[in-house]
């Protein structure tokens, strides 16, 4: 007996729905091939592949599909399901970092849904166009800038985001919905991050943090308080940060997920180098490692290392220091990590002449080294260039609340 | 999961930015959703609908 296209898409939509999107991919493909003279039943199959493909991260196949879909809704005049397809490509088009082409989209998305007053469609929209501004905002420039300080093409379209956010709010409060509530917050709390309005982040992460809890939605209370520590970073409030990061450790711990628990022990070790409690630190850099050494993750583990020669020299223990740091060369090697090599080998450089210099009994090791500049830091010959490289990155994190030595 | 039913109509995708350095984990997407079987029911409930008039 031959299946129908019906039974082969509703196969699909089940599939999908419990998330075995390969699956189901598999089964509105054969829909397709299979045909249907039914054009609704095939919109909402192109839609629900363009959907599948976005989930299994395939976005050119999403885009193909959901432009299908575009195509189709407009061709019969279905404005809701262009209304939707326009939404969709929107996303997509983000992902792909086609900006332009996306706000024209969530334009289309929104228009349509003004024209045929749908409250929730209106709210989904500017949601939608709040995303793509602050994706477009963070592709700009976001590498080397710190938040609050970037190009005013940046700020430009945080900015916009930021007011699409605040426009969805007052729709989403309007009709009481608690869940689009803290998406938006959640954004709106990370775009004020960037904007370096750090007291208004907080304020949007403690309500997404209040919503997260109304739903028992422990993923997305953990994101709130990794996004609350690093807020309260820039306000300078380590203490403050260090507690939330700690629950941010928990939750992680309980969710069972080690890339983020490995994210939190990183930002903890962080937050109390700028405490300057280095074994602390250094305890948490511990943490950090042996979880990304789990993963094989190489890049995290370079970071990790970096991080712990940096904290065993400010601690003086130069042996560990320099353990760490050839560690940190040796990866940055592997992972052609040119800008970090230069910076391993420097700080391998500088651990040499200290460790030759406690070790040596040879005074002419002291005098061929006169030109470092020894006598300014003491027992620490050239920390300047350490502790600088050790805070390129925290000083960044805390432009003026940073009192380590430099 | 009670957040997962009130987002029936869209679906969660996981964010991908993990790092903080990225500038702050975002909420998941909100994708449209269309249904074969909800298009179906609707269509059933229009002629039953349309017969109780009629």
């Amino acid at each position: 007996m031959e299946v129908s296209c019906l039974e082969l898409a509703l196969e699909g939509e089940r599939l999908c729905k419990v998330g075995d999107y390969r699956a189901g991919v598999s089964f509105f493909e054969a829909a397709i091939q299979v045909g249907t003279e039914d054009l609704q039943v095939l919109s909402a199959i192109y839609s629900q592949l363009g959907n599948a493909y976005f989930h299994l991260h395939d976005y050119t196949k999403a885009l193909e599909f959901h432009r299908h879909d575009l195509t189709l809704t407009r061709t019969i005049g279905d404005f809701l399901g262009e209304a939707k397809a326009s939404g969709n490509l929107g996303n997509t088009l983000k992902v792909l970092g086609r900006f332009d082409e996306a706000v024209v989209c969530c334009q289309r998305h929104l228009d349509i849904a003004r024209d045929i007053n749908d409250k929730v469609g209106q709210a989904r929209a500017l949601y939608n166009f709040g995303n793509v501004y602050h994706a477009k905002g963070k592709s700009i420039c976001w590498s080397g800038a710190e938040p609050g300080d970037f190009p005013e093409e940046v700020m430009m379209a945080l900015r916009k985001a930021a007011e699409y956010y605040e426009a969805n709010l007052v729709i989403v409060k309007e009709l009481g919905d608690r869940a689009a509530q803290g998406r938006t917050y959640g954004n709106l709390g990370n775009t004020h991050y960037l904007l370096g309005n750090f007291r208004k982040a907080v304020a949007s992460h403690e309500q997404r943090l209040l919503i997260a809890k109304e739903f028992g939605d422990r993923s997305a209370e953990r994101r709130a308080y990794c996004n609350l520590g690093n807020a309260y970073i820039f306000l300078g409030e380590f203490e403050v940060a260090a507690e939330h990061y700690k629950r941010t450790l928990q939750l992680a711990r309980q969710l069972k997920d080690r890339a983020v628990e490995a994210q939190a022990c990183y930002s903890l070790g962080n937050t109390y180098t700028l405490l300057q409690d280095y074994e602390r630190a250094i305890d948490y850099h511990l943490k950090h490692l042996i979880i990304a050494q789990d993963l094989n993750d190489r890049i995290g583990e370079g970071r990790a290392c970096w991080s712990l020669g940096n904290a065993y020299t400010a601690l003086g223990n130069h042996d560990q220091a320099m353990h760490f740091a050839e560690k940190h060369l040796e990866i940055c090697k592997e992972t052609g990590d040119r800008s970090g090599e230069l910076t391993a080998r420097m700080n391998v450089s500088d651990l040499q002449m200290v460790l030759g210099l406690s070790y040596s009994t040879n005074s002419s090791t002291l005098s061929e080294n006169k030109d470092v500049d020894y006598n300014m830091h003491g027992a620490r010959p050239r920390m300047s260039r350490r502790h600088s490289m050790e805070n390129l990155e925290l000083m960044k994190l805390t432009p003026d609340k940073m009192n380590v030595r430099t | 999961p009670q957040e997962h039913q009130e987002e029936a109509k869209s679906s969660a995708v996981a964010s991908s930015q993990i790092f903080h350095s990225d500038g702050g984990e975002m909420e998941p997407e909100t994708m449209e959703i269309k249904s074969v079987s909800e298009y179906f029911t609707k269509m059933h409930m229009g002629s039953v609908m349309s017969r109780q008039r009629g």
